[in-house]
């Protein structure tokens, strides 16, 4: 059997030999039918492999030959797509055909059928399509419960943009499936009554972890799906170079563009290949750089291709070079410098060449502060060097140095840097000095000014100013002193002679050219008129005459006017010929007066102040107002005064004062306008054009008016706006009369008020004493009443003596000494005090003699010092006096009756005993310990006493008060 | 059966043996129960947020979607239940908690792998932390009550593997099971928690169980996730 087997092969074999040999001997037509050996499919990827062969090839013949490939989907006679393709087929060789399904194998059967024809020159008759082989079915067979939704492709990976379809397959129990991308429904299509597809159409990148597809089963609630791996589109690398520093390795660097890896290990990131073509080797590189060592010394060109791939596409980018048209030098070393002196510094350095045969191109730059303040090339083999001119003293440099290839310039290398610093020298220019000189007290005080060196002047740090005043009249007197930077001024206190000063600036090294100033013992100062200019925001135009020819210079100070005597002096140097020059600064301020003044530095002679000229930049409304007073004040006209105005210190020239005023009735008389205000309120205005008149009288006005008056300085700018009325009353028209005579009368009555009121009590004992009105006394008795009432009686036994006295009566008259003086003990009979309870004498009414003088002042007097004795003794003194029985019995009655009622309930007039209380001495105790009416009452008899008992001694207020009451008891 | 309990209890003894002996080896331990207590109550507790680790999970892997979201929290990862874990011993508790971790350390080792880089995942790396912090805390909390119980229990251990989730190469699938089983952890911290709440102040003698009981209840405590059975192509 196997022999047979054998047999026929064999046969078969020479066969085919034959043909074939027939054929290229006779031409005749042959059809080789390719035979399918194996239709194999995969999932991930979705594919098909087609494994073929053609059956009749004569033995180790190869032939060109068309193949055309059909495809049917789902039956076989739906035929989706024709592949034609051309390959060389071998004898005995299996050949291979993929194909990517468009829609998952999982999900629809595929079938597959191939036929050939030769088509090779060889053969020179026409062949013609072979018959086509079976066809062969490519599907991927799922085990598919009922209840189950599975999702199609598994984790496909594709490009962004790209068109993919999904397709779900379903168990029978499955009927309301659901798809979504991520969480949007995409609609599917129903290929059949389990199988939906869903085309996805341009994708996008949504994560790196991938876009989730899903289906679920509204019924069951399961879910299956896949995850979508879009991945971005891969970019050709950018700015791809290759060059090298050393000869030795050739670095290539590009942009590698996005990274379009994957998670889940779908897709990594893409890789980068560098393939050279003339010696074909080839490198992995990094992200966007690749290190190419130079094996062949010999080899001069290079031909790269850069090949960046992942799993979806490839990318490539070429680049041909000379080596030599790719140097990257790199940065020269060695460098160095060597200071000369001051000025001149010598740079070498050594760069990294092949040798002496190139030449390359060096740049050298000089920095002073990061600006580049020298700039050179040079051509250099192997080493170079420069020399720097021209540099400054004490100044720190940075020399820096690149080269490149000079032939085939690439770019520059790196900066090679070097930091040096020259030495210090002598300042090189004399100092700007500028003075001002005043006299005091016979001396003249010198304020030296100079402008410090400038940093390329000064060559170092100044440490002091030297400064030498000569004497030029006494030699000796010559004064020397020193100042120590960074001063910029000193005072001198200088004679009257002739001085010669000396000004050098100095540092470590050296001094610098001396400037010399001249004093001469004239002043120079003359008295010139000040003449206004005009700036701009540009500066002052300062013109002058020339005062003569023989001029060294002229020099224009200046200074800001203001209140503040500190000057922040300024000066310029001006040539011989010079009458004018702009004066500049940024110091300028509009609003501030700046005072010029030009000096003639004579050849001969003193410094001549040729000009003073003030002015402003730009004038400005004045901001301050007038402080005005007021004064003289009448009815009809007051006088306004700012003498203090400072008006030179203000932000323009003043032109002149308005003054405002504000009334009601609102008329302007003659000189003054109306004018509205910006308060809208109005107002007359008087103008005063003269600036230095600061006192103005406004009359006209009405007597007892009100009025408010503003005074405002102006420029010509405008006036200040800040000004305040005040307010001014008119007095009237009589009235400085009435103040110049009432005033001391005024002044006058006051004070005899007040010398009245303090004598008040000897004023009315003197003027206008008070007389007792006896009808109103109750010691009256009522029959008066009945009988004639006209007629007043008075009832005796009313009357409680208080005080015996006991009258000289020498020449047989009556006198009775009142209460209100004082009695001497040796010269008036002492009586008791009135008695109390306690000290009464049981039962015997008090008795008492008084006289009829009472007033207010017996409270008050010390006559109530004068405390009588006890009650018994008065009774014991009187006992030899022996009064009339009757007289007795009424006064006791009397005095008992006094006794259950209040006289003062009685009458208003208060009548007071002469007897004051034991006790009192005070008012108080006056009040408190009154005696009470029940032992005494008010009512007191008076009495004759013999003429022995008076006291002898009187004064004459007693006497006189006496005589009054005398007087008035006479009619009695 | 009969040879299985001895065997496993020796096992139980060995791994206890070696934790004591690690544990006296090295030091570092707190002596504090209180301490110790209140450090596993607060990591537990922390861990046992969602916004620690699965929420940004489900938010990188594209699955907080309605669907989705509810898919992979309504089927959490099978975990041992808060019964479960309470009717343990403390000792068994604490060697539970151990265990489990273990995997998840395991698990979210293997998450790094779903993504390009991890540090656009940062929340795994701290995660990482947590458990080896609470690692660390169990075993020192073991080694005290060991201490303090002077000689040694034998632990109940896992005769089985509790969370081997079968690997999958569909993508989608494992993203889901990853999510269930991020989120079942947190629950499972979450009852940790407040079985360790349920622990005393004092350093008293753990709960005994019978070991059987405690098995079988662990062994029914168990919530099974849902299964993701997808059906192979047959190839």
């Amino acid at each position: 059997m196997a022999f047979s087997v054998v047999l026929q092969k064999a046969f078969l074999l020479a066969l085919l030999s034959l043909r074939a040999y027939q054929n290229e001997v006779f031409d005749e037509p042959i059809q080789l039918v390719p035979e399918v050996q194996n239709v194999s499919t995969s999932s991930k990827p979705q594919q098909v492999n087609l494994q073929w062969t053609v059956p009749n090839l004569a033995h180790h013949q190869e032939l060109k030959m068309m193949l055309q490939i059909e495809i049917s989907r789902i039956k076989t006679s739906n035929v989706i797509q024709v592949v034609n393709y051309t390959t060389t087929v071998k004898w005995n060789q299996v050949m291979h055909w993929n194909w990517k399904p468009d829609i998952p194998l999982e999900c629809v059967k595929y079938f597959l059928r191939i036929r050939g024809m030769v088509d090779d020159d060889k053969f020179l008759l026409q062949s013609s399509w072979s018959n086509w082989s079976s066809w062969q079915e490519a599907h991927i067979p799922v085990s598919l419960e009922p209840n189950t939704v599975l999702v199609f492709p598994e984790d496909p990976l594709v490009e962004e943009g790209s068109n993919i379809t999904i397709c779900s397959v379903y168990g029978r129990n499955q009927h309301n499936v659901s798809c979504y991308l991520q969480e949007k429904p995409i609609p599917g299509e129903q290929l059949d009554s389990h199988v939906s597809i869903f085309n996805l159409n341009n994708v996008v990148f949504f994560r790196d972890t991938g876009t989730n597809f899903f289906c679920n089963s509204i019924d069951t609630k399961l879910e299956d799906g896949i995850v979508l791996f879009v991945s971005k589109v891969l970019e050709e690398p950018k700015n791809f170079s290759c060059e090298t520093q050393d000869f030795k390795t050739l670095n290539c660097i590009w942009e590698p563009g996005v990274d379009t890896a994957l998670a889940w290990k779908q897709q990594p990131p893409q890789n980068y290949t560098l393939f050279e073509s003339f010696s074909g080797r080839r490198k992995l590189c990094n992200k966007s750089s690749c290190d190419w060592q130079i094996t062949d010394d010999s080899q001069e060109i290079y031909n790269f291709t850069l090949i960046a791939k992942n799993y979806l596409r490839t990318r490539s980018v070429s680049v041909s070079f000379h080596l030599t048209h790719r140097v990257y030098l790199k940065a020269p070393h060695n460098v160095s410098l060597e200071i000369i002196n001051t000025t001149k510094a010598h740079m070498t350095w050594k760069v990294h060449s092949r040798g002496n045969d190139y030449t390359l191109l060096c740049q050298i730059e000089l920095l002073c502060e990061k600006e580049v303040i020298h700039e050179h090339n040079v051509s250099v083999h192997m080493s170079g060097d420069y020399l720097f001119n021209d540099l400054d003293p004490d100044t720190e440099y940075k020399a820096s140095v690149r080269c490149a290839d000079a032939t085939h310039f690439w770019k520059w290398s790196n900066w090679a840097e070097k930091t040096f610093s020259t030495p210090e020298a002598a300042p090189s220019e004399a100092l700007d000095v500028w003075r001002i000189v005043r006299s005091k007290n016979g001396s003249r005080i010198v304020t030296l000014f100079w402008k410090p060196l400038s940093k390329s002047r000064a060559n170092g740090k100044i440490l002091f100013y030297n400064i030498v005043a000569e004497n030029q009249d006494k030699p000796a007197k010559s004064k020397h002193c020193s100042i120590p930077a960074p001063a910029s001024d000193t005072q001198l206190t200088l004679d009257q002679s002739s001085y010669k000063l000396h000004i050098t600036a100095n540092n470590s090294v050296g001094m610098s050219p001396e400037t010399i100033l001249v004093l001469s013992r004239e002043s120079g100062n003359q008295e010139v008129v000040e003449k206004r200019i005009n700036g701009t925001k540009d500066g002052f135009l300062i013109s002058w005459e020339p005062r003569s020819r023989d001029v060294i210079s002229y020099i224009v100070d200046w200074c800001a006017h203001s209140q503040n005597q500190l000057c922040d002096l300024q000066w310029k140097n001006l040539g011989p010929n010079t009458t004018s020059t702009i004066i500049s600064s940024d110091a300028f301020k509009p609003g501030v007066r700046y005072n010029f003044r030009i000096f003639e530095i004579p050849v001969q002679g003193p410094v001549y102040l040729v000009e003073k000229q003030t002015g402003y930049t730009q004038e400005l409304a004045p901001l301050e107002s007038p402080e005005v007073l007021t004064s003289n004040l009448t009815s009809h006209s007051f006088t306004l005064s700012w003498q203090g105005y400072a008006s030179q210190f203000q932000a323009g020239f003043i032109q002149g004062y308005r003054v405002y005023l504000k009334s009601k009735e609102m008329h302007c008389h003659s000189g003054w306008d109306k004018v509205l205000l910006s308060d809208n309120s109005v107002c007359c205005n008087y103008d005063i054009k003269d600036p230095k008149q600061k006192i103005f009288t406004v009359e006209n006005l009405r007597p007892e008016s009100d009025y408010e008056f503003s005074v405002r300085s102006y420029t010509s700018v405008g006036e200040n706006q800040n000004a305040t009325f005040m307010m001014v009353t008119t007095p009237d028209e009589h009235s400085h009369m009435l103040l110049k005579t009432m005033l001391p009368m005024s002044l006058c009555v006051l004070l005899i008020m007040v010398v009245c009121y303090w004598k008040s009590q000897w004023v009315k004992e003197t003027c206008y004493p008070d007389i007792p009105n006896p009808s109103k006394s109750s010691i009256l008795s009522p029959i008066k009443y009945m009988q004639n009432p006209h007629l007043t009686i008075m009832n005796v036994k009313d009357c409680i003596p208080d005080v015996l006295e006991v009258i000289n009566k020498a020449e047989g008259t009556k006198t009775l000494y009142t209460g209100a003086g004082k009695l001497h003990a040796e010269n008036v009979t002492k009586l008791p005090p009135v008695p109390t309870e306690k000290d009464s004498c049981g039962p015997v009414p008090c008795i008492f003699f008084e006289n009829f003088t009472y007033d207010q002042l017996a409270f008050d007097s010390d006559s109530h010092g004068h405390v009588p004795g006890p009650l018994k003794d008065i009774l014991c003194q009187l006992g030899p006096l022996t009064p009339p029985k009757n007289l007795l019995n009424v006064l006791g009655n009397s005095n008992m009756k006094s006794l259950t009622g209040s006289p003062t309930e009685e009458t208003s007039l208060i009548y007071v005993s002469q007897l004051a209380s034991p006790t009192c001495g005070d008012k108080d105790s006056l009040t408190t310990n009154l005696p009470r009416p029940v032992h005494c009452s008010e009512y007191k008899m008076q009495m004759a006493v013999p003429p022995s008992l008076a006291s002898p001694a009187l004064s004459k207020n007693s006497d006189l008060s006496s005589m009054i009451l005398l007087g008035k008891g006479e009619p009695g | 059966m009969q040879a299985q309990f001895p065997q496993k209890t020796l096992l139980s003894l060995v791994l206890s043996l070696l934790l004591l002996s690690a544990a006296l080896a090295m030091p570092g331990c707190s002596s504090s129960y209180q301490m110790l207590l209140s450090q596993l109550q607060r990591l537990a507790n922390d861990t046992e947020d969602p916004r620690s680790l699965a929420e940004p999970y489900m938010h990188h892997q594209s699955l907080n979607t309605t669907t989705l979201r509810k898919s992979c929290t309504e089927h959490p990862a099978a975990f041992p239940s808060e019964d479960a874990l309470r009717a343990l011993s403390k000792l068994d508790f604490l060697h539970t908690i151990d265990t489990m971790l273990g995997q998840v350390q395991h698990r979210v080792e293997a998450l790094k792998q779903q993504f390009v880089r991890t540090q656009n995942f940062p929340q795994l790396e701290n995660a990482e932390y947590k458990i080896r912090g609470i690692r660390n805390n169990v075993y020192c909390m073991s080694w005290l009550l060991r201490r303090s119980q002077k000689t040694l229990e034998p632990t109940q251990t896992s005769s089985r593997a509790l969370l081997s989730p079968a690997p999958t190469s569909d993508t989608f699938q494992a993203k889901l099971d990853s999510c269930r089983f991020l989120w079942g952890y947190h629950s499972f911290m979450g009852s940790v928690g407040r079985v360790f709440s349920e622990w005393g102040d004092s350093l008293s003698r753990s709960r005994r169980h019978s070991p059987r009981r405690a098995l079988h209840k662990r062994a029914h405590g168990f919530r099974h996730s849902r299964s993701s059975q997808r059906p192979m192509p047959r190839s």
